[in-house]
């Protein structure tokens, strides 16, 4: 904090005598006394918790660390608790000590954070300021000092991604080692079960299976009844929107349809839960039909309306950037306004909105929270949608919740799960992306 | 009465013949407001059967606006308001009994900036004879089709890749397909709104040749910026300025010895 506050003084008294020259003197003082700086706070801040976990071992007493049950994690844990003072029942008097060590440790490492941060701010700053003469170009500094950060911001979330990945992959490895592959992609029957649950042979006989297929039946079934509401709502509500509707109505409608999107999805899943599906349950009795308490249609139902608003708003804009020639040239035909629509400015539209469904559909693919509340999860291979069904993604969440094993097959097929699921997804945003090129490369 | 009052007021403005002994198109007394803003003030005058007449004047006179009022293109546009009378041969186009999807059809149009929709030059072509249900079949079609993309003059640059992206075409040739599109459905009379605005000179000379040649059939109104363009395609011109007509009389005479000053000074570069 104060090694900051020391910076901006700095830096204000650099702009002031600088800024005669140009403003860009000042920014690149601003910036290259600052970014180190920053670099070093984080070093340190990162840094010091490591240190300190290395040096708070010589005050754990021998005999802790001899005892059988010694665990280093669960101890520093203790440590920081009681730093944080959090303090469960009594602590032993080594870890108050050592607690008590720990915070003497970060009040000197602050001040020695804020001194090198000083010491930094103040020598980067300077140097900045003596390479500052009338030839030095800072504005081309500057630029590259910019050019830099906006770079490290993206290789920061493509690193992100890639470690996302790269950590379902190993989990998913493990599984396979456990697993054949063969058996997890073609099995037709879902089946998880804890290997102490049946060492115990706690009534689930047999082995378990992790035969995938049920699951992702299941989210196909659950997102294609979810396309079969939204896209048709949506699809038309945006035509509406977009060429029937007045100024004043689309000034009042189309907000009103975002707030769709707006609405956390556990919120729709409970509608779905509490109030769709009851009601389908109710009407399905009536008209003879068994319609199970958890029913794909519901969730499907209920996920769709969820989606409208990605159809309806992406394909809005698609459609209203359909240029106005376009449908001068259609009505100076002598087209309706219908047969423009339809004719002209949807074909025209069309890989936006193909590309807007694509983005829904992943969305429903992913989808967690309704099914989990609305579709159960009884892993049926069923394509009857007023049956009870499961997904990809409400068996990952109930693999994960609460206790574990880690090394269970069960706990990896998660993972496995997953990454089957980022396939499938990448999959088909890459294809949707493809059709939506050879679309633009026809028709541009 | 009022009406012939009307007139006589109307031709005070206007300099020379507004009158043609064989009118396809008469306008009377025509006002168009955007809003308060009034864009055409009191224009009456004849367009003949089979005549390319052009309309010129400094840009925001209202030439493309009186244009769009041919073939009710004005409707779309929500603050546009028209008064007065335009008929196609005697038949008020703004009468209530009167469907626009059938007169925009007699009356074809030519947009300022080439806009082929996004289909095939083919598709392009049908369109029109489609939606209007002019082919009982695929050949009839077919011919309909090759009919207007030979007078269009562009048979022969897109015979072999009829089913090729119309858009995918040079900036005249899309501009001759948008012309091949208008007379696919046989209009009588043909609105071209600058045609030529957006083509480089080459392609501009070809549009050129073919709306002298279109003029043998149709009555066409071209709008154009460009003085050289109106004389070489048209026999009639009218000269528009603030919202009114000017002058309208031969091409020739508007050219060589304009009768009103305001038209003389256009002519000769002063205005525009
Ligand atoms: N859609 C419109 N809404 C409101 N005013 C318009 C519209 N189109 C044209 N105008 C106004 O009408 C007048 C005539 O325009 P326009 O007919 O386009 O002129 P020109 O084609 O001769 O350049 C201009 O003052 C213009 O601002
Ligand atoms: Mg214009």
């Amino acid at each position: 904090m104060l090694g900051y506050n020391r910076a901006k003084g700095l830096v204000n008294l650099n702009q002031k005598n600088l800024h005669s020259l140009t403003h860009y003197y000042g920014i690149f003082c601003l910036l290259s006394a600052l970014l180190p700086t920053l670099g070093v706070f984080f070093i340190f801040t990162i840094c010091d918790d490591l240190v300190f976990a290395e040096l708070v071992k010589e005050y754990i007493p021998n005999e802790v660390i001899n005892s059988k049950d010694y665990n280093f994690t669960i101890v520093l844990a203790q440590i920081n608790n009681s730093v944080e003072g959090l303090v469960f029942g009594t602590p032993p008097q080594w870890v108050t000590n050592a607690a008590e060590i720990w915070k003497s440790w970060v009040i000197k490492s602050n001040i020695l954070t804020m001194i090198v941060c000083a010491i930094t701010i103040l020598t980067s700053g300077f140097l900045s300021y003596k390479k500052i003469h009338s030839e030095f170009r800072s504005r081309n500094a500057v630029e590259k000092i910019v050019m830099t950060i906006l770079g490290v911001s993206s290789v920061i979330a493509i690193l992100t991604t890639i470690a996302i990945i790269f950590s379902v992959v190993f989990e998913s490895i493990r599984f396979f080692a456990l697993i054949p592959y063969d058996e997890f992609l073609f099995g037709t029957v879902w089946n998880p079960q804890f290997e102490g649950a049946e060492r115990a042979g706690s009534g689930q006989e047999g082995l378990s299976q992790y035969g995938a297929i049920p699951l992702f039946a299941g989210t196909f079934l659950i997102s294609i009844i979810a396309l079969c509401v939204s896209v048709p709502i949506g699809l038309l509500s945006a035509i509406y929107l977009s060429e029937y509707a007045s100024s004043k109505e689309r000034a009042f409608f189309k907000p009103l349809l975002e707030v769709l999107a707006g609405i956390p999805t556990v919120v729709y899943g409970f509608f779905a839960a509490l109030t769709v599906a009851p009601f389908l349950r109710s009407s399905g009795s009536m008209l003879g039909l068994d319609i199970a308490s958890e029913s794909a249609l519901a969730a499907g139902l209920v996920m769709g309306i969820m989606i409208i608003p990605f159809i309806s708003s992406l394909s809005d804009d698609v459609i209203n950037a359909v240029p106005q020639s376009l449908r001068d040239a259609g009505y100076g035909l002598g087209s309706t306004k219908n047969e423009t629509v339809m004719k002209i400015v949807l074909p025209a539209a069309l890989p936006g909105v193909v590309a807007s469904i694509i983005l829904a559909v992943s969305r429903a693919v992913g989808e967690t929270m309704i099914v989990v509340m609305a579709a159960g999860l009884a892993a049926n291979l069923t394509a009857n949608p007023l049956e009870a069904v499961t997904t990809v993604t409400s068996q990952i969440v109930t693999i994960l919740v609460g206790d574990q094993e880690f090394e269970s097959a069960k706990t990896l097929s998660a993972f496995a799960l997953a990454l089957t699921l980022i396939i499938i997804t990448l999959g088909m945003n890459f294809y949707a992306l493809h059709v939506v090129k050879k679309y633009r490369e026809q028709y541009e | 009465m009022n009406s012939k009052k009307n007139d006589l007021k109307s031709l005070e403005l206007t300099v020379g013949d507004v009158f043609s002994k064989n009118a396809r198109l008469k306008a009377r007394n025509v006002n168009v407001f955007y809003g308060e803003n009034k864009a055409i003030d009191n224009v009456t005058i004849d367009i003949g059967s089979k005549e390319v007449i052009s309309f010129i004047g400094p840009s925001g006179c209202g030439k493309s606006t009186f244009l769009r009022c041919f073939n009710r293109m004005n409707d779309t546009i929500d603050s546009c308001v028209i008064q007065g009378e335009i008929t196609i041969d005697e038949e008020n186009i703004y009468d209530k009994k009167i469907d626009v999807v059938p007169l925009r059809a007699r009356i074809g149009m030519v947009f300022q900036k080439p806009n082929p929709f996004p289909k095939s030059i083919y598709d392009n072509v049908a369109y029109g004879p489609r939606i209007h249900g002019l082919s009982d079949n695929k050949e009839h079609l077919d011919n309909i089709v090759e009919e207007a993309l030979k007078r269009a003059g562009l048979w022969k640059e897109v015979s072999d890749r009829l089913s090729s992206p119309g858009t995918g075409l040079s900036g005249g040739q899309q501009q001759r397909l948008c012309i091949a599109r208008a007379i696919a459905v046989s209009p009588e009379v043909i609105l071209m709104d600058e045609p030529c605005s957006a083509l480089d000179p080459i392609a501009t000379a070809k549009i050129e040749e073919l709306i002298h040649e279109l003029g043998n059939e149709y009555s066409i109104v071209i709008v154009t910026h460009s003085m050289q363009q109106a004389a070489r395609v048209s026999k009639r011109t009218a000269y528009f300025h603030l919202g009114k007509l000017i002058e309208v009389g031969k091409t020739k005479e508007i050219f060589t010895s304009p009768k009103h000053n305001q038209t003389e000074a256009y002519i000769s570069g002063k205005i525009g």
